[in-house]
């Protein structure tokens, strides 16, 4: 079993409750969704014990609690304190556990590691849907830095996809895109736990991008910034890759200090910012999207009571959005509760899945908010695209 | 258990997606903060009323079913594991505050609130609940109160939570009868004193564990945040000046002298006392006056005060959580409880002559705070599990025997895993009263069993 590995780890759990936190129903996304200990942290270290010392078994029943978990990491944050447990590894072992044993993992699960597989990207479409965004820019093949979207980024986000790549271009940044070639980073893989052909794809990746001459990445999507910077070294067991990974937030922020663009426009709109768990939690990446919309003229920031390492989930993650929509509903309605106590109009963020689950709240609640990438603020400001985009009303071509 | 349906029961009350009897839901509630051995419920539940627990209550005793109740889940004695199979009540969903009075300085919370979450919301309105415990973010109110907690903060002047914070309770007893306590027994008079009609039935819940009725409803002094606050730290080379430190500090509690005071002995340094310190308070001149007055009894004993660093990072950490608290191990709590502060004398003698000495086991640490009046002591130990279950159990075991012979009150009684061996073995009035109220109010033993006074004695 894969959780053999974690044996220490899961016997470290001194049971204090303290990934439950204050909040106790609140906190874990899993747990306000699914009531249960058996959703918490300390839950799942008993459940893993429990399976260890041959008292339970996997089983199709079990699935709801192991793949409902959003692996936000607030758990594992606060487990810091105690045990420094890494809850989100233990997860990551027992969903492939269940795929090793042949228990069914939820449908949605299994189709979105086959989609990548198969097509490349999660949504099974073709390699020309893929790279449809791109339509009308100019990129430079072989200048050893490329813009990878992922597959969210360039499926639902077209338009912001494409006016991002607006703003790093006007910054001076020379792109290169794979166009057809690009396929899936590989994290469903990892997050159903259908990991057969994660080392071959994870390897061919590298190898591909290695003969390009890619020296750098820039992706705006946490979990394909992950991907490249944690989860493909420790699959090929390497210390480091040919290139380096960078997240957009870091980007922009070096376009702001460096005065790379002109932020000529003042947008005059009360502006909140949602921490994607990924380059939050996991890669505490707290100051820079907030140096950067906190630099842009004319807007008031306001923040909501649950940030940074505190933050709630949108309930994108974990996969949990495809597997378990109705809990993935329920916490993005509960966090733009929390949007909604700063009375912001623009909810900004810098995540592809962040940025959909809460567009999908924020439409379900007819709220006056429009859900905005921190790029397409700094392309009001900057003058590369209208401030018609910021109407909480706007509904882009895509 | 009576052959029936207990889920469909259940569901009929609370619905069915608040009731489980699946194994992967069950396992989460079968182990507590200590080596207590695995037990399991049969279903777990989770109330959101009293009327629910009420009609809870009213299936168990029917069907001659123990229930056993659970808050935070952070306790360390054997305290809310089913000691036979029965229904587990688990309180989470009760954990609302509901009611901030402000101009009574009263807060009223469900059972499941914990402290951090009441302190957050109390500060938006610059008041505070000064909660003792240092159980971190989980512990909740009723849990707390319902085993009398203490700890490191705030112990000198104010004791046990039970002692003086505690206005009134709602409990709803094991026949299912919902009482009030204090004031609020009386039509219309309010949440706003607990001494106040015949005898303090509150003080008769607070400390029961559960056994005597499940907490619905809390209310709590509360007071004006404190804008200043001193901490200081020293290492005392002798227990006798510990002693009388504790006896200086504990003479001038009536002038808030000190808030919290906190021991700790390493077992690789027997003879060296940590003493860390909390003073605070609403006036500059006073916190200064306090602080100079423990200043010059440290120098009069030839004591230096030190960098207070180390004293911050734990006072402010209680209701956030302790840092690196299972680094080295799960933990493990024995010879802990209540005792006379001359006495510690006692305790201090039982580790390190049999612990440490005699047993050579280095790897529990003594530390204490001193309450009014005595010392709330323990000794605890990280040990890994499973490995060194074995070993552990048997050396607590041993020491808890020395302790509670001699005259350490058991601080937190649980079940048979817990203190509960050392309480009915001493044929005491005041045990024989507990359990006469408990057969009184729990004629089939439905709430708790096995917990805080063996079944066999209730028979
Ligand atoms: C890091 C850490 C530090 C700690 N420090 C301290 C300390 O300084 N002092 C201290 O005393 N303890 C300490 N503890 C232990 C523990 O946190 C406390 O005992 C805490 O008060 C327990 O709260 P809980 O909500 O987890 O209660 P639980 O463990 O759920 O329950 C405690 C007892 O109350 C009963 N109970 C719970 N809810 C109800 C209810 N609604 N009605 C009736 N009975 C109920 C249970 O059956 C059980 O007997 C510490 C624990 C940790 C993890
Ligand atoms: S915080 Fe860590 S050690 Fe504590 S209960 Fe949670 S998982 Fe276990
Ligand atoms: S990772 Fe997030 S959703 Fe999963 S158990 Fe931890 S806090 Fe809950």
């Amino acid at each position: 079993m894969r959780i053999d590995e974690y044996k220490d780890m899961i016997y470290a759990c001194g049971r204090c409750n303290f990934c439950r936190g204050q909040e106790f129903n609140e906190r874990c996304p899993e747990v306000f969704t699914q009531y249960w200990e058996s959703s918490t942290a300390r839950g799942r270290m008993a459940i893993a014990r429990g399976i260890l010392e041959g008292k339970l078994k996997y089983s199709e029943d079990l699935a709801e609690r192991i793949f409902g978990c959003f692996m936000c990491a607030r758990c594992r944050e606060e487990c810091k304190k105690a045990a420094q447990i890494d809850v989100i590894a233990i997860t990551k072992a027992m969903r492939e556990d269940f795929v090793e044993q042949g228990i069914p993992i939820p449908v949605e699960g299994a189709q979105m590691a086959d989609s990548a597989y198969e097509s490349g990207n999660i949504f099974q479409e073709s390699a020309k849907a893929h790279s449809a965004w791109a339509s009308g820019l100019q990129f430079e093949s072989g200048s050893g830095i490329l813009f990878y979207p992922g597959c969210l980024a360039s499926h639902r986000f077209k338009e912001k996809t494409n006016i991002l790549v607006r703003v790093l271009q006007a910054a001076g940044y020379k792109l290169d895109f794979l166009g057809d070639d690009q396929k899936c980073c590989g994290t469903p893989f990892w997050i159903s736990g259908k990991m057969e052909h994660a080392t071959k794809w994870v390897q061919d990746y590298v190898d591909m991008l290695s003969e390009r001459g890619v020296k750098e990445i820039i992706t705006p999507c946490p979990s394909c910034f992950r991907a490249f910077d944690e989860e493909y070294p420790s699959i090929l067991g390497v210390e480091t890759l040919p290139f380096k990974v960078k997240h957009t937030s870091e980007v922009l922020e070096e376009i702001i200090e460096r005065g790379k663009l002109e932020l000529k426009n003042s947008i005059d709109v009360v502006v909140t910012y949602h921490d994607p768990c990924e380059i939050g939690r996991y890669k505490e990446i707290y100051e820079s999207p907030r140096k950067v919309i906190k630099a842009l003229p004319g807007i008031k920031f306001v923040e909501m009571d649950r940030v940074r390492a505190d933050a709630f989930c949108c309930g994108g993650g974990g996969g949990v959005k495809l597997m378990f929509s109705e809990h993935s509903e329920k916490v993005s309605a509960e966090r733009l509760v929390h949007v909604q106590a700063t009375d912001a109009e623009i909810l900004s963020t810098i995540c592809p899945a962040c940025e959909m689950n809460l567009t999908h709240a924020v439409y379900k609640a007819d709220a006056p908010i429009r859900v905005l990438d921190i790029a397409e603020l700094v392309a009001v400001s900057a003058g590369i695209v209208d401030e018609e985009i910021l109407d909480p009303y706007y509904i882009p071509d895509d | 258990m009576a052959d029936v349906d207990i889920t469909s029961l259940l569901s009929s009350i609370v619905g069915p997606e608040r009731v489980t009897d699946k194994d992967f839901d069950i396992i989460p509630y079968s182990r507590d903060l200590s080596p207590a051995r695995q037990k399991f419920p049969t279903h777990v539940v989770m109330p959101e009323t009293k009327e629910e627990i009420q009609e809870i209550l009213r299936i168990a005793n029917e069907h001659d079913i123990p229930v056993y109740i659970r808050g935070g889940g952070t306790s360390h004695w054997d305290a809310y594991l089913p000691q036979e199979p029965g229904i587990l009540l688990d309180m989470a969903r009760m954990n609302q505050i509901l009611d901030i009075d402000e101009r009574n300085l009263t807060v009223t919370v469900q059972p499941s609130c914990t402290f951090s979450k009441l302190d957050r919301e109390l500060r938006k309105q610059g008041l505070t609940y000064l909660c003792s415990e240092a159980g971190g973010p989980a512990m909740t109110v009723g849990g707390s109160v319902m085993k009398a907690g203490s700890g490191p903060h705030s112990t000198a002047k104010f004791g046990y939570h039970g002692d003086s914070d505690v206005i009134t309770l709602q409990m709803v007893l094991p026949n299912g009868d919902i009482v009030e306590t204090g004031s609020a027994a009386w039509p219309g008079a309010g949440k706003i004193k607990r001494q106040c009609l015949g005898p303090d039935l509150a003080g008769m819940f607070i400390g029961a564990e559960g056994v005597l009725g499940v907490c619905t409803e809390l209310t709590l002094r509360i007071r004006p945040v404190s804008n200043f606050k001193e901490r200081l730290l020293t290492m005392m080379s002798s227990l006798d000046d510990v002693i009388e430190f504790g006896h200086f500090i504990n003479r001038h509690v009536g002038d808030e002298y000190l808030q919290g005071i906190y021991l700790w002995v390493d077992p690789n340094e027997p003879d060296a006392f940590l003493v860390m310190m909390d003073v605070f308070g609403y006036e500059e001149e006073i916190i200064d006056h306090r602080k100079r007055r423990i200043l010059q009894w440290l120098k009069e004993h030839g004591y230096e005060s030190m960098d207070p660093a180390p004293a911050h990072d734990y006072f402010d950490r209680i209701l956030t959580g302790l840092t690196d608290i299972f680094a080295a191990g799960v933990w493990h709590f024995f010879g802990a409880g209540t005792i006379a502060i001359d006495k510690i004398r006692f305790l201090y003698k039982v580790w390190k002559e049999e612990l440490v000495e005699k047993r050579g086991y280095k790897k529990a640490g003594f530390g204490g705070q001193v309450v009014p009046r005595s010392w709330l002591a323990f000794m605890v130990t990280n040990y890994k599990e499973p490995e060194e279950w074995d070993e552990i159990i048997k050396l607590a075991n041993e020491i808890n025997e020395i302790c509670h012979e001699g005259p350490l009150v058991p601080y937190g009684i649980g079940g048979k895993d817990g203190l509960m061996p050392y309480l009915a073995s001493h044929d005491t009035g005041y045990y024989r009263l507990l359990k006469m109220l408990k057969k009184t109010l729990d004629p089939k033993n439905i709430l708790q069993r096995g917990i805080m006074i063996p079944k066999e004695e209730l028979q």
